[in-house]
């Protein structure tokens, strides 16, 4: 994975294949802390204390026929080389929430990439989850909540692909207005 | 408890819905966003994807998606399905070809044989 969008997705899509109805995105820059934080928090089918154990192994996995489950390993990889670390918390009721913490000047931590775009791809991909975004940093703070996004006469009037296009719209002109740009990563940024 | 006959009449009746219901309606783009998709590019595929149909007023068409079919180094796939013909699926599709995939087989209806790595018929 090139930046932390991609790895957000990829675990967007574990809570959207644990049948989650709700899936909430934060992310929280705090340079006086130089602390990145972004979690992923679903209401779907959450683990149990071993499989919370295994999730980390690179060679468990829930799904049928496969050997590999490399999501999560390669989140907590990310976050470790940059001096972060991966929590989980979960219940086989209530859902799951993954935070993953950086440093945000360290050299070795990826660019937080294009937000908006993993986004709009989960938004296109499961149309019948509610997406809940929240984005705060030290210029602004945003948030959108997918069912929200779009009046009632868009929904009605406007079809999947001209939806999605105002969504991207709306995203973007909502994180600049909140400060939020995809930085370089590490000390670059 | 129904006789195998019964059930077997009862699956016909679901396969015959599901033909009807798959040969019908807007043409569908699934996109592969596994772990491997999403690491080969799936992303911008599908917004390439989206932006092309967008800029060629090509609004008829669904969007999805479906996590990884083991054919990791083929990603990013995508499969498109107009009703009525077989499903096409593309391999190693990145923005450009994937803009190109829309401007020939979803607005065209001519399938870009050259990255084909499987063709299905509807009910397979």
């Amino acid at each position: 994975m090139m930046d932390i969008s991609l790895h957000l997705l990829d675990l967007m899509q574990n809570s959207a294949r644990a049948q989650a109805t709700r899936v909430v995105l934060s992310i929280s820059e705090d340079r006086e802390k130089d602390a990145l934080t972004v979690a992923v928090i679903d209401n779907g089918n959450g683990m149990d204390e071993e499989e919370k154990r295994l999730a980390l192994d690179p060679f468990y996995t829930t799904k049928k026929g496969k050997k590999v489950g490399l999501g999560l390993p390669l989140v907590v990889q990310a976050a470790r080389m940059s001096g972060g670390d991966v929590k989980i918390e979960s219940h086989p009721v209530s859902g799951t929430k993954v935070e993953v913490t950086f440093s945000l000047s360290h050299m070795d931590r990826q660019p937080l990439g294009d937000i908006p775009a993993t986004l709009i791809s989960f938004m296109a991909g499961n149309p019948e989850i509610e997406l809940c975004f929240q984005y705060a940093g030290d210029q602004g703070a945003f948030s959108m909540t997918s069912s929200q996004l779009f009046s009632h006469e868009e929904k009605e009037t406007l079809g999947q692909i001209a939806l999605l296009s105002l969504a991207e719209k709306r995203l973007r002109a909502g994180l600049a207005r909140a400060g939020f740009r995809p930085d370089g990563g590490g000390v670059i940024g | 408890m129904k006789s195998i006959k019964d059930l077997e009449r009862v699956k016909e009746q679901a396969l015959a819905e599901i033909r009807v219901r798959s040969s019908s309606g807007s043409p569908r783009v699934t996109v592969g966003m596994g772990t491997c998709g999403i690491a080969a590019g799936a992303r911008e595929t599908m917004l390439a994807i989206i932006d092309e149909l967008k800029k060629r007023q090509k609004l008829d068409v669904t969007i999805t998606e479906t996590g990884c079919v083991g054919l990791c180094a083929k990603e990013p796939i995508v499969e498109v399905h107009i009703p009525g013909e077989p499903r096409v699926v593309y391999g190693n599709v990145d923005v450009a070809r994937a803009r190109q995939i829309v401007a020939s087989h979803l607005v065209n209806r001519k399938v870009v044989d050259d990255w084909v790595i499987n063709i299905r018929k509807e009910d397979e």
